[in-house]
């Protein structure tokens, strides 16, 4: 029987993101080997649009338009997916290991009695099978799993795990009608997205980390303007939290979030293993600390031995000129 | 009330690992600890207990006789009883195994609040928790940062949600993941560790939960380990020499774009 991966698609401020992006990119590369269909799923309130993108990257776009979905709710969404899932038949599942993404895949796989893997960041063919490539113990052991046969699995990415490629298909949007069960003991009653106006700290292609060298929440300023130059965002290492000089939301680490940008710099951090357990997975290292046997210098690909106050400045104009010349 | 608390017992973040030469296994020192997200489950239930008198509170785990240990911090901390069911000769790592046996345990014992951490730190999945909520049909918030038990019937919650927060009431029973932030997990007393460690911790079959030996064994999972592999080490760091830290910054620049071409 012919294969089919399905990803769920999810999107921020009317547009896809970055993380579904990947993986329909990657889903389409998979299907080129083995001839696949990609199908997207597509859920919400007003989301003609969105569809209508997703459609260059597809070979079918399930379309479920319901006021009921506006917002992410567990219960509504995991009742959509599992009729879509059911009716289409896919054999393999993709989404973002994101808070969502957390937070439905589990259930989604509950009901369907389905293994999941999450977290994951790769996937290949090994022979004819497919290869998930899953970190553990914050990344000091990598798993390489594959299926049984005759099991559709669900899998979560972390973002930033594949590129994300120009694609031209013209894949067909089919809308379902689905009945949508809310489930009554769940009541919300205020929800605050405050932080929406920032970039995703998972989904950054540049992050700037502060530690506890940044010496007060006062100097994070500095880190912000230059993460607004990259267009990146700001994180912060788990004293720095602690300490109450930023928010739990940007903190990177074991505890924290798992980040992997295309490039981290690190700030006045001393790469304490629990932090690097959160960020090794960057693409690309740099490390500012004016103690050159700091531990964060075996972790990174570039360092700078100085005081990172005499640095940050400088780096902002740089950073800044080098945006200008492209 | 009846409060289930889930914890796991993982190795320490400063444990060595290696990978043994079979290639789909690992030798872990002998450095374990209760989970660190579980702490902040394990705090909201005896925080509940203190605040609604007939409370009762069970730890219990799914995991191999050491993990009695984590049980014994369990108790330590406050909790009234605790279970481990044993994974001896099943020793499956599997989501949907592991909240399989949980849900049957949880089913067995009777429960009208679930709690346990947003994920274990050693395979950093986050499925459990929440796999169990829809075996159980019961609803869930996972990554909590806020927990109130109003009136013994209903909970008000606060939890992450994409790029931001939600308050959410919730009617028992329902289960909750617990993120960092939730409370400060308490340090047990002396006489907390002298209770837990004369504590009777009884050690449950899984087969005795209502599930069979090849639903819940080792090939009853649908995933199958290739290999276990050392991660990619990265080459030594190339620390940018200048004489000035503008020189610095500047060969810093360079090498960012025409050296690892990320600029």
């Amino acid at each position: 029987m012919a294969k089919n991966i399905f990803v769920f698609v999810e999107y921020k401020d009317r547009s896809i993101r970055k993380v579904s992006l990947e993986l329909l990119s990657k889903g389409r590369e998979l299907a080129e080997k083995d001839g696949s269909t990609v199908y997207a799923g597509v859920i919400g309130f007003h989301i003609k649009e969105i569809a209508e993108t997703v459609k260059s990257y597809a070979d079918r776009v399930i379309v479920v338009d319901n006021e009921n979905l506006s917002n992410y709710r567990c219960d509504t969404y995991a009742s959509v997916l599992e009729q879509i899932l059911k009716k289409y038949q896919s054999s393999f599942v993709f989404g973002g290991s994101t808070v969502t993404g957390k937070d439905l895949f589990p259930r989604l796989a509950a009901r369907l009695n389905a293994p999941i893997i999450s977290d994951a960041v790769g996937i290949d063919f090994d022979g004819n099978r497919l290869r998930v490539k899953k970190p553990l113990y914050g990344g000091k052991v990598m798993s390489l799993l594959t299926f049984k046969d005759g099991v559709s699995p669900l899998i979560t990415f972390r973002p930033n795990s594949f590129a994300v490629e120009k694609l031209s298909l013209n894949g067909e949007i089919i809308e379902e009608n689905i009945d949508i069960a809310k489930d009554p003991k769940f009541v919300i009653l205020n929800t605050d997205r405050g932080g929406a106006q920032k970039v995703d700290l998972q989904e950054a292609d540049f992050i700037i980390c502060g530690g506890r060298g940044m010496k007060g929440p006062e100097n994070f300023q500095f880190l912000e303007e230059i993460a607004d130059v990259m267009g990146g965002r700001v994180g912060a290492s788990r004293a720095v939290v602690d300490s109450k000089w930023r928010e739990y939301d940007d903190q990177v680490g074991k505890s924290g979030k798992t980040v992997s940008p295309k490039l981290y710099i690190g700030c006045g951090v001393s790469g304490a293993l629990h932090h690097t357990m959160g960020m090794d997975t960057s693409k690309v290292i740099v490390a500012v600390n004016k103690d050159p046997n700091a531990p964060i210098f075996n972790y990174a690909d570039y360092g700078i031995v100085d005081d990172l106050f005499n640095v940050l400045p400088i780096l902002k104009e740089e950073l800044i000129k080098s945006k200008q010349e492209i | 009330m009846n409060i289930i608390v889930f914890v796991k017992q993982v190795a320490d973040t400063e444990a060595r690992i290696m990978i043994k030469s079979d290639k789909k296994s690992l030798e872990i020192e002998n450095k374990f600890n209760m989970n660190f997200f579980d702490e902040f489950a394990m705090e909201a239930a005896i925080k509940t207990k203190e605040k609604f008198k007939d409370t009762k509170v069970t730890a219990c785990t799914y995991g191999p006789k050491r993990s009695i240990e984590a049980l014994r911090t369990a108790i330590a901390m406050g909790a009234d009883q605790a279970f481990l069911i044993d994974n001896t000769g099943f020793e499956s790592e599997d989501s949907l195994i592991v909240a399989k046996i949980l849900s049957a345990f949880a089913r067995k014992e009777g429960f009208d609040l679930i709690l346990c951490g947003r994920q274990a730190i050693d395979d950093e999945n986050a499925n459990v928790g929440v796999m169990v909520a829809e075996m159980l049909g019961i609803p869930h918030a996972s990554a909590i940062v806020g927990f109130e038990v109003t009136d013994g019937k209903t909970v008000k919650i606060e939890n992450e949600i994409e790029g931001g927060k939600e308050t959410v009431e919730v009617q028992l029973p329902a289960l909750f993941t617990t993120q960092k932030g939730l409370n400060t997990p308490r340090v047990p007393l002396i006489t907390g560790v002298m209770k837990a460690m004369k504590a009777v911790i009884p050690t449950v079959d899984p087969t005795t939960l209502g599930l069979s030996k090849e639903e819940i064994d080792r090939n009853a999972s649908g995933i199958e380990i290739i290999s276990l592999e050392p991660p990619q080490q990265r080459p030594p760091v190339k620390i940018i020499e200048g004489e000035t830290p503008e020189e610095k910054v500047r060969n810093l620049v360079k090498a960012l774009k025409e050296e690892a071409k990320v600029l």
